[in-house]
């Protein structure tokens, strides 16, 4: 599991200590990953979407969610299964 | 896309673009994590990986 948001590592580090992750915090400052997942349109976007995806050991996308709506997604992600 | 999703697009405050397709192979990417070590997609090649994104350190939700 990999937290990424557009936050500096020292916000981050902060968020992580605050609620002891067991998880690391990437820091795409530059918005050009979220772009690339599509979690971004641009440079000027102050967030990204909440899109989480599930990345296979062959390294393609086995599962592409926007857990916009949480709670609705995991019952969707559990019925799958 | 609601109203609310589109008005915050427009504003460049959360950006939506396509969710990736599945199977499509994941974006490489090499970032610093919050304690400042290099991270890279190929470090996690052979297992799962679940990754997570989130508008803003420290915010509800």
């Amino acid at each position: 599991m990999l937290g990424i948001s557009f936050d500096a590592p020292e916000h981050n580090r902060a968020f992580a200590e605050k609620f002891s992750f067991p998880f690391r915090l990437l820091c795409d400052t530059s918005r050009d990953i979220a772009i690339a997942y599509g979690a971004a349109r641009s440079r000027r976007d102050r967030f990204p979407a909440r899109y989480t995806y599930v990345i296979g050991p062959d390294g393609r996308i086995l599962e592409a969610l926007d857990t916009s709506s949480p709670a609705s997604q995991a019952a969707e992600i559990l019925a799958r299964r | 896309m609601g109203l609310l999703r589109k008005l915050l697009a427009f504003l460049h405050l959360q950006g939506h673009g396509e969710l990736l397709a599945v199977g499509a192979r994941a974006p490489a990417f090499e970032l610093p994590d919050h304690t400042g070590a290099s991270v890279r997609l190929s470090d996690f090649a052979g297992r799962t990986v679940v990754l997570w994104f989130y508008p803003k350190a420290d915010t509800p939700g």
